[in-house]
């Protein structure tokens, strides 16, 4: 630290310290302690003595079928975020880019749209459209002519991330359609017009030209989407009912949820909860540096 | 440029020192008054919400040296809010809570159960407030009597229409199947979207009929019963059977409680299983008129003695925290709201929204220009037997268990016996 540095210090510590001291207290803090309450038996609602356990907590996570019931729920989330919702929204915002359809402030905003409402009230909405009777349900009742046929995928636990992935599609590609729109809108023309020039076709000037310059955006879309898939709590819990559908849905949030605030009869819920909780950030880490490897494998000169 | 930089964070670090003072001039007014900080259930857009806002309000008024300090929350927010607060150690004076599994547990394990018989009004009838501890203590004051959760709501003129009257056993409901489905409608009616309707509104009912043993459920949590025995295994066969006879439809795992009361409000079930307290939710004029509240008919295998049983767990109400009991000033203020918010005025309207069966106040006459359904639901409180309600035992996994395992059964996922082995299982974990 220069003379000068160290004369300003105190400005910059004027600028920094506040949001430093909430971070420290809302963020930091929260994620030591849920560290320390997994190696432990400690219940903060009973208050006492605590006793260090080891891993006790991770080896029952492990065995535990509601676990990786929830993982694999999870990964499906991931899925269908970073190949369903990264992809279309690119591609949507190639096509309202390129001018390829009409009224394109219009489907610009009902495509953005759903992103303006509560997640709750999406998930409602959702849950509404798939109950008995329902739209989907009197959907197929018309299609097939029976009129006792229902929607019954969030019967079963093979099927139900089936309509949720469709619901997080219709709700998160907006997103990330306007994030590649903003930045399609850097491109200089010019560097489109002297492909065509060229004799770029249209799918040349998209794998060639669009791609690589917006590598770097889809990588951190890739990002965002696996951290928000891993954290997503509010959309599963609003679409599905208390029961069996919940069950079905598990993901790892929910799972977390149910065991440390609903669970009484267990009296280490917070320690094995915050254990879950540990293990949705060890699992996106992973899944972000893996997501930057294979960006690095695919585009090495991206990163320079 | 340096100057006004520097300027502006003075001027910045000094704005939270002007909020503190501000706040603390504000906390010198409200030092003269006791404040009582309550967990309060509810929502701005329900009943029980609304009157707790204008009580409240009308309380302050009338005593304004005390503050009624509230958080008001509702449903699955609220449990989390308890659970989050008592494990911050941020203990409200008086809350909402009840004396059970559920709604009793986090202040039980908080250690924050506050016996309040020694400082209960003689307003109050003390043989209609059950012992909730091993000693017969008072954790909270019940909004009303037993809350029965297993009521079958029944739409006496559509039932008529089809030429039937009252069930009197499960086969006449049975019979009434061919003509409610050539008419459209559904016999029962159960919002089987939510898993805890399955257990404490139907099979808490069943379990004391085929067990012949109103407290069945308490003794298998405490062991000298299993979940797989063959009591319980018949009311989970009673339930697969239901959906066989076509009494309760399959599609009713995919009817949530909104959904449920609105088939109901709508005539379009004979029946509906549901609580006491969805008495309230009954809107449409001529269905609430027409409806009979009453417990399940004799079902195939029921055993003698539990005859026209019904379930019911100890109303929830307001009670105060150890916290809120230790300091004597604020003791005596909430006790002072407690004898306001239960006073007669306050529980006859609680009476009228249907929100209770019956207030728990000493001589307590019940208006005779009170709607008739609630009449009917005063009277099935009068004369049936009670027997246990399953969650206010049975909680977590293996209520969960319970629960989804009865979905299944009427989605045809799962056989009865698997659900009762699953459940036991997890019971004895």
């Amino acid at each position: 630290m220069n003379l000068r540095d160290r004369r300003e210090f105190p400005v910059y510590l004027g600028f920094v310290a506040p949001a430093l001291v909430v971070y420290l207290a809302i963020v930091a803090y929260p994620v030591f302690y849920s560290v320390f309450l997994s190696f432990s038996d400690f219940n903060p609602n009973k208050g006492g003595n605590w006793n260090f356990v080891g891993l006790m907590h991770y080896t029952r996570m492990l065995q535990d079928p509601n676990f990786w019931h929830a993982l694999k729920n999870n990964l499906i989330v991931v899925a269908v975020s970073v190949f369903g919702q990264i992809p279309i929204g690119f591609v949507l915002a190639y096509i309202l880019y390129r001018n390829m359809v009409k009224a394109r402030i219009f489907f610009q905003s009902m495509l953005f749209l759903p992103h303006f409402l509560s997640v709750i009230v999406i998930g409602t909405i959702w849950k509404r459209m798939f109950e008995a009777d329902g739209p989907v349900s009197g959907i197929i009742q018309f299609v097939t002519g029976d009129p006792s046929a229902q929607f019954t995928m969030m019967l079963h636990a093979n099927q139900v991330m089936i309509p949720i992935g469709f619901a997080l599609i219709w709700i998160y590609t907006g997103l990330y359609m306007i994030i590649f729109l903003a930045n399609l809108q850097k491109i200089e023309d010019s560097l489109i017009e002297s492909a065509k020039i060229d004799g770029a076709n249209e799918a040349q000037i998209f794998m060639r030209i669009i791609v690589p310059i917006l590598w770097g955006t889809i990588l951190i879309s890739s990002v965002l989407a696996i951290a928000g898939s891993l954290k997503g709590f509010d959309l599963i819990f609003g679409i599905t009912t208390q029961g069996l559908q919940r069950q079905n849905a598990l993901v790892l949030p929910i799972f977390m949820y149910e065991t440390a605030f609903r669970d009484y009869s267990d009296p280490m819920r917070f320690a094995y909860g915050s254990t879950i909780s540990n293990a949705i950030v060890v699992i996106s880490l992973i899944m972000i540096v893996i997501s930057n490897l294979i960006s690095k494998r695919f585009n090495p000169g991206e990163e320079e | 440029m340096k100057k006004t930089l520097a300027l502006l964070i003075v001027v910045m670090m000094l704005v939270p020192f002007v909020v503190i003072a501000g706040g603390q001039q504000e906390q010198g007014q409200k030092s003269e008054k006791v404040v009582v900080d309550v967990m309060a259930y509810g929502d701005n857009s329900n009943q029980e919400g609304v009157s707790w806002k204008r009580i409240v309000e009308a309380f302050e008024k009338q005593n304004p040296n005390i503050d009624i300090d509230d958080e008001m929350l509702y449903d699955e927010a609220y449990h989390q809010k308890v659970v989050a607060r008592l494990a911050a150690g941020d203990v409200p004076d008086m809350a909402y809570m009840g004396a059970d599994a559920r709604w009793g547990a986090p202040w039980k394990e908080a250690d924050q159960q506050w016996d309040h018989r020694e400082y209960l009004d003689p307003m109050y009838d003390r043989d209609l407030i059950p012992a909730m501890g091993p000693n017969g203590e008072i954790y909270e004051i019940p909004l009303g009597t037993s809350n029965i959760t297993t009521v079958l709501f029944m739409n006496e003129d559509l039932v008529k229409s089809l030429g039937f009257s009252a069930p009197e056993t499960y086969e006449d409901m049975v019979a009434m199947v061919p003509a409610a489905r050539e008419a459209g409608y559904d016999v029962v009616t159960i919002d089987g979207a939510d898993g805890w309707a399955w257990g404490s509104c139907l099979m808490s009912a069943v379990i004391a009929r085929m067990s012949g043993d109103p407290n069945w459920v308490s003794k298998a949590v405490a062991g000298e019963n299993k979940f797989n025995d063959p009591a319980m295994l018949k009311t989970l066969e009673f339930v697969q059977q239901m959906v066989e006879d076509g009494v309760i439809t399959e599609k009713s795992v995919l009817v949530d409680y909104g959904a449920n009361t609105s088939k109901y409000n709508n005539g379009e079930a004979l029946f509906m299983v549901q609580g006491q307290w969805v008495a309230g939710a009954i809107e449409n004029p001529d269905v609430k008129a027409a409806t009979q509240l009453m417990a399940w008919p004799e079902l195939p295998g029921q055993k003698d003695g539990v005859e026209g049983s019904v379930a019911a767990a100890i109303q929830v109400g307001y009670g105060l925290t150890k916290k809120g009991a230790s300091d004597p000033a604020v003791r005596d203020a909430a006790l002072k709201f407690l004898n306001y918010f239960y006073s007669e005025a306050e529980s006859t309207q609680r009476l009228r929204d249907g929100a209770i069966v019956a207030p728990i106040l000493k001589g307590y006459e019940v208006p005779e220009d009170i709607e008739p359904i609630v009449k009917r639901k005063v009277e099935l409180a009068q004369t049936a037997m009670n027997t246990e309600v399953i969650d206010a035992f049975l909680t977590g996994a293996p209520n969960d268990a319970l629960n989804s395992g009865a979905q299944k059964i009427v989605a045809g996922q799962a056989t009865p016996q698997e659900v009762a082995d699953q459940v036991e299982k997890l019971a004895r974990q």
